[in-house]
């Protein structure tokens, strides 16, 4: 695939990625490569591997990489725990964020966050002073401040834990963010919040996947590439027109290339 | 195990009051309780028997608190410390009880006792002296938040009562902090009775240090129309048991428990609860949990008993346990006995291990391992450590006990 930023570097590269969980075959050689500022979709039908590449890449424990490579900003990421490559700057939007009843919103964000500061060596904020950059950038999805004083997405409606996963995406400023279907269960309305707020976190710097089976949310943010994904391999890679044909032809159109590609 | 070799002699302490010869008699001819029976099968033998094996002689120390600085608006009472109480408000009296009116009420209690079910009390009240004896009666609904202190004293076997009475309509935050010192035993049997339309929020918090040992005994007797909700939390014992027996006189009153232990090392932790409803429209709700690492054992043995009298009870009973090793161990039995035919009653138990797609959750936010076990862990426990009626302000040393925990 071609880059439109060939001078720079690449954040991510996956290559030739084969994976499993539980000895089952998931990831069949995924290749990709998200330069900087860079906007990919991948899409495809359900258990197609979409996920899974995604928690892969974000360091899920339960799947085993057989094959390949995952590289982030040139260096080799397999042997990184989770923590250690969100703290470098990746960041995985949950398709069902996680409710953890019991935990602060408000103090799980500040340790979140002053865990990537501490990364970048910035100064980590106390209380009072994270409280003022959580406020600031609840505007950008525009979320109420009650939800800092309740648990972890306990009790939040579809929409409001998506929100709050990109409320996350823009205090801890990923170089990468895979946003797995963050579209799903959104409203119009919400919808347009979440990619907004998507669009205002992004510069020229963030790389960002976006997985969804809907054109709506391409709509909104316009990708630069799209991949069509089936049985664990990137069948097609194309522009934007790309999803537009997906969506006008179904999944069963890519049937074909999916044929040839093996 | 020194205490019962001198109990069957009848010579455990020189010059026992009424009351201890009442139970060193009752117990002279039993004086262990039946390891056989279910409430006691599960205790572990040998860390039962280093419970009994403190010296007796009840050294007493001063006590030291966690909290060094006493606030204004909390009363604050030491078992075997304070002589005189006696406070009053303009809403509210807090009293010492009589000398006659504590023996009369503990005869009544021992009157009734079985010797199994009520073989910690027995012990209690053998070795507990006059001073050990703390009595109040409670009045009023403006009442300042109550603090009550126990301790172990190390290398020593202390045993402390408490008996409360919460008199008509009163309305009060009680919170009893029972500590024990390195080496130590203690001894702790509560009595609280509430009359009707009282309200009590009871808190009840025992830590100990280096193999200390604890047998913690509370009991409730309710009236109608009052109210008694527990939050519990049981943790750093080498052996603590925990039973709780909650009489509903008329039924008609509701009761809430919400209980923790944590247990760590090779610990044992045990909660026995007894819910017995004697009259109709009786309300329960108890959840208890436990969190097991290392080698330790938690135990929960609960039991809700509903005759015939008991139509429209509602009572609900849920243990809900932690394993947090491959070695931890946990035994959990929720029962219930029902005679009545008109009732509402559930009971159920669930054990688990934390939680990995919660743990990778944070983990993807940049939280180290370590860290988000540390927040689920506290996460599994708020819940129940938001019921303990402590102070805002004492909350600090118990957050410090909890994260070093």
């Amino acid at each position: 695939m071609q880059s439109k930023k060939k001078e720079l570097n690449p954040i991510l590269e996956v290559n030739n990625l084969f994976a499993s969980t539980e000895d089952l075959p998931i990831l069949k050689g995924v290749t990709i490569s998200v330069h900087p500022g860079e906007i990919h979709a991948i899409m495809g039908r359900n258990g197609c591997g979409k996920s899974t590449l995604s928690k892969i890449i974000a360091g899920h424990p339960s799947y085993t990489i057989t094959k390949g490579e995952i590289k982030f900003s040139g260096q080799d990421i397999q042997s990184l725990e989770p923590e250690k490559r969100a703290q470098s700057g990746i960041f995985l939007g949950f398709q069902y964020p996680i409710e953890i009843p019991g935990v602060s919103n408000l103090e799980f964000l500040r340790v979140a966050t002053n865990a990537r500061r501490k990364f970048l060596k910035k100064e980590e904020l106390d209380t009072f002073d994270f409280e003022d950059l959580v406020k600031e950038k609840l505007d950008l999805v525009k979320m109420d401040s009650a939800f800092l004083s309740r648990s972890i997405n306990q009790g939040f409606s579809g929409g409001e834990k998506k929100r709050n996963e990109i409320l996350q995406m823009a205090l801890l400023e990923p170089k990468i963010a895979i946003l797995d279907e963050t579209d799903s269960g959104l409203d119009i309305d919400a919808l347009r919040i979440v990619a907004s707020g998507i669009k205002k976190i992004s510069n020229h710097e963030t790389g960002i996947i976006l997985i969804t089976h809907y054109q709506r949310l391409l709509d909104e943010i316009k990708p630069d590439y799209v991949h069509v994904m089936a049985d664990g391999q990137i069948i097609k890679t194309g522009e934007s027109d790309l999803a537009l044909e997906l969506e006008k032809h179904g999944y069963e159109w890519t049937d074909n290339f999916s044929k040839q590609y093996r | 195990m020194q205490i019962i070799e001198e109990i069957k002699k009848n010579e455990l302490v020189g010059n026992p009051t009424e009351i201890q010869k009442i139970c060193l008699n009752k117990l002279k001819l039993n004086p262990l309780p039946n390891v056989k029976s279910e409430l006691w099968r599960l205790s572990n033998k040998s860390k039962f028997s280093s419970f009994l094996d403190y010296s007796h002689k009840n050294k007493e120390s001063k006590i030291k608190l966690p909290y060094e600085n006493e606030s204004q608006n909390v009363v604050r009472l030491i078992i075997g410390e304070n002589s005189i109480i006696n406070l009053e408000g303009e809403n509210y009296s807090i009293r010492k009880l009589e000398d006659s009116q504590i023996i009369d009420y503990i005869k009544k209690n021992i009157s009734n006792f079985d010797q199994n079910d009520n073989w910690s009390d027995l012990l209690n009240h053998c070795l507990c002296s006059k001073k050990n004896i703390l009595g109040l009666n409670i009045s009023g609904n403006k009442i300042p938040p109550i603090e009550i202190f126990s301790a172990s004293s190390s290398e020593s076997f202390n045993a402390k009562t408490l008996i409360v009475f919460f008199e008509k309509n009163c309305k009060v935050d009680l919170s009893q902090i029972n500590l024990g010192n390195q080496n130590s035993s203690l001894s702790q049997s509560t009595y609280l009775c509430l009359e009707s339309n009282s309200s009590v929020n009871h808190g009840v918090v025992s830590y100990g240090e280096n193999k200390s040992n604890l047998l913690n005994s509370l009991n409730i007797v309710q009236k109608a129309k009052s109210e008694y909700s527990l939050g519990s939390l049981h943790f750093k014992y080498n052996f603590a048991r925990f039973e709780l027996r909650i009489n509903q006189l008329e039924g008609d009153a509701k009761t809430i428990i919400k209980g923790v232990q944590i247990t760590k090392n090779n610990d044992q932790i045990a909660t026995y609860t007894k819910m017995r409803f004697n009259g109709p429209n009786g309300k329960f709700d108890q959840i208890n949990k436990s969190l097991a690492d290392d080698k330790s054992h938690a135990v929960f043995e609960g039991a809700i008993i509903v005759p015939k009298i008991a139509q429209k009870t509602d009572a609900s009973q849920l243990s809900r346990n932690l394993l947090l090793s491959k070695n931890a161990k946990v035994d959990t039995k929720p029962q219930l006995e029902i005679v009545a035919d008109d009732v509402k009653c559930k009971h159920g138990a669930t054990i688990s291990q934390l939680n990995d797609e919660e743990l990778f959750y944070m983990r993807s936010r940049g939280l180290t391992l370590s860290e988000a076990s540390k927040l689920q862990l506290s996460s599994y426990f708020q819940e129940i450590i938001a019921c303990i009626p402590i102070p805002k302000n004492r909350w600090d040393l118990l957050d410090k006990l909890l994260t070093e925990n």
